[in-house]
């Protein structure tokens, strides 16, 4: 009986969320409509049109050029990420257990946020070279603090009260953890891990784009040499669209299922 | 026989003295009330029941095994059902989940939850609702001793008949012990066997009153005959401020009976 409840609830935030796309379709079809607009008034060389766009991103992904950049540059940003995530997660969970640890790495994560991804990329290539680890470890340097900073807010904030009950209940350890920490944490967890997202994918091209031979970056660098407005905007709309499914797809779902004690159910 | 023993319990929130030196005696089946007004250092003394503070100073000997609270507000976890709310003590002993679910389930609907309430997130529940999750929450464990922190303080009067119901059933059953705060003098006369007064600065307890009418025998006429008897006796005038005057630091606790009506 319990179980109907819930997958009668599943079916309908399922659909609910597939309902909610339309409104974003509209928006990104205005978007398109203005770059349209745009593209008409300024001429193909320098604004190609959204159809223009579309029609030579499939040539490039049927002459087989895109997919294997776009593979590398998404591994170089899910390594980066990944490590970022994990590594600032799992510290920022610790600082913010302790007043010390919190009130020390605070001025930290401000440096580490303002210090432009630029800078650490031109370090990165004297340290690392030209290969692979120099876009990996920008990746990393700019998404760690974001992980990070939400981490500690989310387990500085944990409700005391709640706390107190767990520990009267004699909670062990595992479910103070899974019960009590971890669900609270998630709601700052998951605007942070989408916001690391987006910015794992801007650092990953600017760092390709100044250092290494292959990935989206570097054929960016190619095509701007060339001139070539429609294939570097194709090489745009890849990696919008990437990043687009990657959290719509992946992440929002995700964030809706572990979060659907927050939503209002239809009375 | 399951029993808790307190001596000599002192607590200090840095200068401030909260508790001085309280005793108390608690056995299995019985019910104590704390009453007192606020700021006498009730909740104190259920925290370290609780084992949520550690006193000063103290003498404890408890061989209580399971003990469950039920605090002022409900205290549920917004991320859960009600129905896994109420397993949270039984998920804590190990029950394996279809157990701990089907007993959570039959406690709840026992507590006046339908099955579609306990599929909710505690948001979508009412305030009345919650407090029953909280109470079934508390029970669910089968507890030896029962804390209870103004659990009924905001419900309405019907509400709060039918949980001191619920309550009275689990405790008789299960041979309970409860250690509950109110400043209600009536629920205290309702659901106790022993009442103890406390005063602030510093908190202690300065009268004990025992009431011995059985819990089934304890009609409306005599609740408020009681609790009328019970507001007129100097302590409990002085400690809620209704009467001036002192009440002596150190003076020696008397225990009044309350066999019938006459004090």
């Amino acid at each position: 009986m319990i179980s109907l409840v819930w997958l009668r609830d599943g079916l309908a935030s399922a659909l609910g969320y597939l309902w909610s796309g339309w409104g974003a379709i509209t928006s990104l079809l205005l978007f398109c409509a203005l770059w349209e607009f745009g593209g008409q008034v300024y001429g193909d060389l320098v604004l190609p049109g959204p159809v223009a766009t579309l029609r030579q991103l499939s040539a490039m992904f049927e002459s087989g050029a895109a997919l294997p950049e776009l593979a590398i540059s998404t591994r170089r940003a899910l390594y980066g990420l990944g490590l970022a995530l994990a590594a600032g997660t799992v510290l920022g969970l610790v600082a913010g257990r302790s007043m010390t640890a919190a009130m020390v790495s605070r001025p930290l994560v401000t440096l580490l946020l303002g210090m432009p991804p630029i800078a650490w990329l031109v370090l990165a290539m004297l340290w690392f070279g030209m290969g692979d680890a120099t876009p990996v470890f920008t990746v990393f340097v700019a998404c760690f603090p974001i992980a990070f900073a939400g981490a500690m807010q989310g387990s500085r904030t944990v409700d005391n009260k709640l706390r107190d009950m767990a520990l009267s209940y004699r909670l062990p350890w595992w479910m103070m953890v899974t019960d009590v920490h971890l669900p609270h944490v998630t709601s700052y967890l998951f605007p942070a891990w989408i916001t690391a997202l987006g910015t794992s994918w801007k650092v990953v091209v600017m760092a390709e784009l100044l250092t290494t031979v292959d990935g989206v970056g570097a054929a960016l660098a190619v095509s701007r040499t060339q001139l070539d407005t429609a294939t570097s905007l194709g090489w745009i709309v890849a990696v919008l669209g990437l990043l687009l499914a990657l959290e719509y797809l992946f992440l929002e779902p995700v964030k809706r299922r572990v979060e659907r004690w927050r939503t209002e159910a239809p009375r | 026989m399951s029993a808790l023993h307190i001596r000599h319990l002192c607590h200090r929130y840095g200068l401030t003295e909260v508790l001085a030196d309280v005793s108390l005696d608690l056995s299995a089946g019985e019910t104590l009330a704390l009453v007192g007004p606020s700021g006498c250092g009730k909740s104190t003394l259920l925290h370290v029941v609780a084992g949520l503070l550690t006193p000063s100073e103290a003498e404890m000997q408890s061989t209580f095994r399971n003990l469950s609270c039920v605090f002022q507000e409900p205290r549920l976890m917004p991320w859960k059902t009600a129905l896994d709310n109420i397993a949270l003590g039984l998920k804590a002993l190990r029950m394996p989940r279809p157990a701990r679910r089907r007993q959570a389930a039959e406690l709840g609907v026992r507590m006046g939850l339908s099955m579609d309430d306990l599929a909710k997130f505690p948001h979508e529940l009412s305030g009345g609702m919650q407090s029953r999750v909280s109470l079934a929450r508390a029970l669910a464990p089968r507890p030896d001793l029962l804390l209870l922190d103004e659990p009924f303080s905001a419900l309405d009067i019907g509400l709060k008949a039918e949980l001191y119901r619920l309550l009275t059933e689990q405790v008789s059953r299960y041979d309970t012990a409860v250690l509950m705060i109110t400043h209600d003098l009536m629920e205290a006369v309702r659901l106790a066997d022993r009442i103890l007064m406390m005063v602030p600065e510093p908190g202690r307890l300065v009268r004990e009153f025992v009431l011995e009418t059985p819990q089934e025998q304890r009609s409306s006429t005599w609740l408020y005959q009681t609790t009328a008897e019970l507001v007129m006796q100097d302590e409990v005038r002085i400690g809620f401020g209704l009467a001036e005057g002192e009440i002596p630091l150190a003076g020696p606790q008397e225990h009044a009976r309350h066999a019938g009506c006459a004090i």
